[in-house]
């Protein structure tokens, strides 16, 4: 194993080779066998692979395009489950983007929030609101619901209605110290849902606990987005922006002040770093992916109600950051794919398995057992787990390697042009 | 020409006076050292004056502004720049990349400029990092440039520690404690780099230090704190020779035989 | 409308204080975990917890073996209170020893999520094992100390009317004072007491002072553990019904109370879980009242964690606390 592993680094072609031939025999037991999730699951593993091969940069995301886009749908698509394996990856793409954003503020800014689902709901209730008849009981003007073509533009409102309630949130919240902060961002979440839970008088903006019905699904030139498999390309794009989003910042002055603020706060302020801007921006940022994912959501569901966001969905959402590595970017995609498979397959597949045996008479199983509802005892032990064993996650973060030659050079030109500066005006530039 | 005035500053944590009606005028372009015993107020003197605290009274100009009720990144940014006893680096990112963050306050990329990465913000990003790795190479740590900041060794720690400092382009560059844990001939290197930089950079130099020998060959001004209070300032000839100054170091009996 | 208020207040006083204690006694756990370690510990609403379960399950099963029927009441209660107070005892040390010790050089944020993943690990045992046995994992315990009895507000003005408790409300109260009276005299006149409050002060010179630090961490979470589960159990008898979720919510109110008091301050954590529960109790009897029927009782967690959020920005060192500089 080791011999093959060391004759595969270095030789690109044949892990393009590999690779290729992976994702074919996964597709074609797919394609055959439509019902195996574990086909399924192993073809969205490919896109693990892909990562550790040694490609450029830009070739990976080429191949991951087209197995996203143009293998996974087509392959899935010929069988019965079809809708479920799709529901399944959409579901993924929201968490990732949530993720994500959560991992900025915590992996990155280092700042322990949650209450991070709050910004999933009001994403969600934005439009939510907004594309049903709810709005009419307080809104003086306009028709209610809105048709679904508001839907794009509510991707956009969603993501600025979240930045701003997480400015709102951050300005008393980040005045808090260091460990205080989780608590008060959780108690924050359920005050959020506390209060989308009984808004419903004096006037009725949210429907209270009984939820808003009917969302007007997303419609563009008078098609209308209904199907797991529709929404799979909306939510596919959103990530494509968050990612490329979180990867630009990570890598910029705003990601570098993050990682300051982090690493030693006293130090970061007297290198002219403004604290409280700084770790307001990550929670803004943060929060806007998810209002994104929020609306997104809201539209696939066709229902809101607060039930969907209580404190453990804030803490799923920390679980996939940490089980991934936190400031890791792939790693929290991997995380947040584990842990939504996780939920919404294995441990449904695993109690069908079981009830099924206790079924037969092989076993008797207890109900209270059934790995379905044990989400809390698992996410729990990862936590406990990653926390001693491995902090760093799955995939630990990379600090960006810079080249030395380029950079050489540079500092070539940056010495002369000190100089002369210098003989100008001395050294106050 | 006078760039730092401390008036009357004081400051009390519960009963504790830890500085108390301390005055000090510090010359463009010297280097000044600020001495005493343990527990004499040196650091929370530095604090005071960077904002990480408030003075209950007194004032600190710097040039014609001043310095009181200013947050720390508000006195950066008028260019004050320190290094810390107990370093403050950022541990887990790149050496380079510590360098980049003293650059901070000169970068001018905001959320959309990032977002869409123009022409500009790119420039920007590949200036500051060669600016950085010059700063690195200003201090000899160029070929550490992609380690982890805290896998470097002590001294080296400091030295970056003083690029990062360095790379904000300060007036005023307030060094504590630069020299703690080197060895002579390390100590020997920093006082002759110290005295290059404030040449090469026209920077102000502070200094607390422990190590005599390093103060006396390297400061034009020595201020001694004790207690809180300041007993003596002047050139390191007088200090040397200063009745109080060797009482509180070394206690009344070396002054007074018993 | 202040005739309405009045006429409540007693009522609310009552259930106020009975509510106020048990947040005061969780919020001693917090507070000395804090005083310590600076580590809030999260899994402490779920030790609460897990001592109502443990509580409720012996007397469910002393009632099936005809125990309870056999002696008084009052005394298997306090075999019941000392019996769980020990096993959730031991439960904290195993927790700190397990899923804290190792952390304690690491980075803040990290131990933080390990106490996380302890609060959630413990309220899915805690919900399998209840509904292995029991096949729902809401437990209502025997009913005991029942009887009610009546406080006559009205003969001293008639603008108040009575007030009710039942027996178990009074022997709360009283549990709880003795719990704190004994804590009180612990840390501050024993041995051990001082050397709690000088690892509390700095960790590192008391250990220099030949004080077994890990031991005195150890105790200190026996003991906040041991006085967070007899809560439990005084909670269970009080309010009936109890569910693995309760811990939760209620940690973070005791949680409020204890930065209420200013964390570290045990005294203070006495006074601000009495004064957390009395205001949450006029809030929710008031709400709707003060508020014209814009806000009802079920935002009465809102106004407690509002409560909590204007403390820690206004004055985190606490109402009683005195205000610390990070050293520099």
């Amino acid at each position: 194993m080791q011999r093959l592993t060391s004759k595969l680094k270095g030789n690109k072609l044949a892990q393009i080779i590999l690779l290729v031939l992976y994702v074919l025999v996964t597709s074609l037991s797919l394609y055959l066998a439509q019902a195996s999730v574990t086909a399924f699951l192993l073809l969205l593993v490919s896109l693990l692979l892909l990562y550790y091969t040694e490609l450029p940069d830009r070739l990976k995301w080429v191949i991951a395009g087209v197995v996203l886009v143009g293998v996974i749908p087509f392959v899935a698509s010929t069988g019965p489950s079809y809708q479920s394996y799709m529901e399944v990856a959409t579901v993924v793409g929201i968490y990732v983007a949530m993720a994500l954003g959560l991992n900025i503020v915590v992996g990155l800014a280092g700042l322990l929030d949650l209450g991070f689902v709050a910004f999933f709901a009001i994403g969600a209730y934005t439009y939510g609101i907004f594309a049903t008849a709810q709005a009419a009981n307080f809104m003086p003007f306009g028709v209610f619901p809105l048709s679904g073509d508001s839907f794009w533009i509510f991707i956009l409102i969603g993501c600025f209605v979240a930045a701003l309630f997480g400015v709102l949130l951050g300005i008393p919240v980040l005045r808090v110290k260091g460990d205080y902060l989780a608590i008060v961002t959780l108690g924050f979440g359920e005050i959020i849902r506390i209060v989308f839970n009984n808004l419903d008088k004096p006037v009725n903006i949210t429907n209270g606990a009984m939820g808003l019905a009917s969302v007007k699904p997303p419609e563009i030139f008078g098609f209308q987005f209904v199907y797991p498999n529709q929404f799979y390309f909306i939510v596919l794009a959103i990530l494509l922006f968050v990612i490329l989003a979180v990867r630009r910042f990570e890598f910029s002055k705003i990601g570098r002040s993050w990682k300051a603020v982090r690493e030693n706060e006293i130090a970061a302020q007297s290198m002219g770093i403004h604290l409280v801007r700084t770790k307001l921006l990550a929670f803004a940022i943060g929060a806007s992916f998810s209002g994104m994912m929020g609306v997104v959501f809201a539209a696939k569901q066709t229902f809101v109600d607060p039930t969907s966001f209580t404190l453990l969905e804030s803490i799923t959402i920390l679980v996939m950051v940490i089980l991934g590595g936190m400031g890791s970017v792939p790693g929290v995609i991997l995380g947040a794919a584990v842990i939504t498979i996780l939920n919404l397959q294995v441990l449904t597949e695993v109690t069908n398995y079981l009830n099924q045996l206790s079924l037969n008479g092989v076993i008797s199983f207890p109900e209270a057992l059934s790995p379905a509802k044990m989400q809390r005892f698992i996410f729990g032990a990862i936590l406990i787990i990653f926390a001693i064993y491995r902090p760093q996650g799955l995939i630990p973060a990379k600090n960006p390697v810079f080249d030395e030659e380029s950079l050489k050079e540079g500092s070539e030109n940056h010495r002369k042009k000190q100089i002369k500066v210098e003989s100008d005006k001395g050294f106050q530039a | 020409m006078s760039i730092l005035t401390v008036s009357n500053i004081k400051k009390q944590f519960g009963g504790l006076v830890a500085v108390n009606s301390v005055d000090m005028t510090v010359e463009k372009g010297s280097i000044t050292a600020v001495i005493g015993p343990n527990g004499a107020g040196k650091t929370t003197f530095f604090n005071l004056i960077t904002g990480v605290y408030q003075p209950d009274e007194g004032n600190v100009q710097l040039g014609s502004s001043s310095l009181v009720g200013l947050k720390p990144h508000e006195i950066s940014r008028l260019g004050i720049a320190r290094t810390f006893q107990n370093i403050r680096l950022f541990s887990n990112i790149t050496v380079l990349e510590n360098v980049m963050v003293g650059l901070h306050k000169q970068l001018k990329a905001g959320i959309v400029g990032t977002l869409f990465q123009t022409k500009k913000v790119r420039e920007e990003e590949l200036r500051a990092q060669e600016e950085a790795y010059h700063w690195l190479e200003y201090v000899g740590l160029a070929q550490h440039l992609n380690e982890e900041a805290q896998n470097l060794s002590y001294g080296a720690q400091r030295r970056l520690e003083i690029a990062r400092a360095l790379a904000s382009k300060p007036r005023l560059l307030l060094l504590d404690e630069p020299a703690a844990g080197m060895n002579p001939r390390e100590t020997r290197e920093l006082t002759e780099f110290i005295h290059r930089m404030r040449d090469d950079l026209n920077v102000t130099i502070v200094l607390i230090e422990h190590d005599m020998k390093l103060v006396m060959e390297i400061s034009e001004h020595i201020i001694v704190l004790d207690h809180g209070e300041k007993i003596a300032e002047g050139k390191p000839a007088e200090i040397r020779n200063n009745v109080k100054v060797i009482e509180a170091y070394l206690g009344k009996s070396a002054v007074t035989p018993a | 409308m202040l005739a309405d208020i009045l006429n409540t207040l007693p009522q609310v006083l009552v259930d106020g204080l009975a509510l106020g204690a048990i947040y005061a006694v969780i919020a001693l756990g917090y507070t000395m975990v804090y005083g310590i370690l600076e580590l809030i510990n999260f899994a402490h609403g779920e030790i609460f917890m897990t001592g109502a379960f443990i509580g409720v399950a012996m007397l469910i099963l002393m009632t099936g073996m005809g125990w309870l029927a056999a002696m008084p009441a009052i005394l298997a209660l306090i075999l019941v209170l000392v019996v769980t107070s020990i096993l959730t005892g031991f439960m904290g040390v195993g927790i700190e020893r397990m899923a804290y010790r190792p952390l304690r050089n690491s980075p803040k944020l990290i131990t933080l999520i390990s106490a996380i993943g302890v609060s959630f690990l413990l309220q899915d045992l805690v919900r399998f094992i209840t509904e292995y046995k029991r096949g729902n994992y809401i437990l209502t315990g025997p009913s005991m100390f029942n009887s009610q009895f009546t406080i006559k507000f009205s003969s001293v003005s008639s603008s108040f009317s009575d007030a009710f408790f039942k027996t178990s409300t009074l022997i709360l109260i009283i549990c709880v004072v003795v719990m704190m009276v004994a804590l009180d005299f612990f840390v501050n006149k024993t041995k051990w007491g001082m050397a709690m409050r000088a690892v509390a002060q700095d960790r590192d010179t008391a250990s220099l002072m030949s004080i077994n630090v890990n031991k005195v961490i150890s105790l200190t979470f026996f003991i906040g553990s041991a006085l967070g589960g007899a809560t439990g159990v005084l909670f269970a008898v009080q309010y009936g019904t109890i569910d693995p979720y309760i811990g939760f919510i209620l940690g973070l109110k005791a949680f409020t109370a204890a930065v209420l008091g200013g964390i570290g301050n045990i005294r203070g954590a006495m006074a601000g879980g009495i004064m957390l529960g009395l205001l949450e109790m006029f809030a929710a009897a008031n709400l709707q009242l003060l508020t014209n029927g814009v806000l009802g009782a079920e935002y009465k967690d809102v106004f407690a964690f509002a409560i909590l959020i204007i403390v820690l920005i206004f004055k985190p060192e606490g109402l009683f606390g005195k205000a610390v500089t990070e050293k520099v």
